[in-house]
């Protein structure tokens, strides 16, 4: 079933590694944003099926913008799947306790991505 | 998938030796003993950027030396961190430069 999917993280590899691997691997639609605050008006926009964020961005980080989507009725209910590089237990425990469905690894691996998603969002 | 991999690989290189050069930069400079607060957390945004790339591109031994910058960069250091420092980040850039061509997914 095709997917679509925003991805919002300030790094362009991350960014274009990601979107390669889910559109070529799945083939999902994706949307990418390069900040929080591009990435909600994208959100409303387009009413992504999940959304892959980033964690450290400059200016609106991602536990911020996620916060802001939650907020608002337009995007509340999308499913947001966090990115982040920091691997440590205590940052781990304060990503999972904002509520998001799933706190996901850098690196990932390009090649199960979408799989990794997929079990997570329950759409296998 | 691999070779657009590949392609994206050769794509960011630049960017990714850049910021393997901030960290060497600041391993010289700790080494001197004059390491400033601007040039660490540069450095440690540079480390943190690379633990979080060079695995996806085919190179987790590469997320594991820039995550043990970070790491360093982000605590006290102490007594050995500039020797540490010094290894990780010339074993880093060496990784980077011996895999310059694509790698293989």
């Amino acid at each position: 079933m095709s997917r679509r999917i925003l991805i919002i993280d300030d790094e362009d590899d991350i960014r274009q590694v990601a979107a390669l691997s889910l559109e070529t691997i799945a083939g999902w639609d994706v949307i990418v944003a390069n900040s929080g605050a591009q990435g909600i008006l994208r959100a409303e926009e387009h009413q992504p099926d999940a959304i892959l964020l980033d964690v450290m961005m400059p200016g609106m980080d991602g536990p911020t913008t996620f916060r802001e989507l939650r907020k608002n009725p337009a995007t509340a209910k999308i499913p947001v799947l966090l990115l982040t590089a920091k691997v440590q237990g205590p940052d781990q425990r304060r990503f999972a306790d904002l509520g998001v469905e799933a706190v996901l690894l850098k690196p990932f691996d390009p090649l199960t991505l979408a799989a990794q998603m997929s079990k997570v969002l329950g759409w296998e | 998938m691999t070779e657009a991999l590949a392609r994206l690989w050769t794509k960011f290189l630049p960017d990714i030796e850049q910021r393997a050069q901030v960290i060497i930069a600041a391993s010289r400079t700790l080494n001197t003993g004059s390491l400033s607060d601007e040039q660490r957390l540069c450095a440690h945004t540079a480390a943190h950027k690379l633990a979080g790339t060079l695995g996806m591109f085919g190179l987790p031994h590469g997320t594991e030396l820039a995550r043990k910058i970070e790491l360093l960069l982000g605590e006290e250091l102490l007594t050995g961190a500039a020797s540490d420092l010094a290894v990780w980040s010339a074993d880093l850039a060496a990784l980077i430069q011996a895999n310059k061509e694509p790698q293989a997914q």
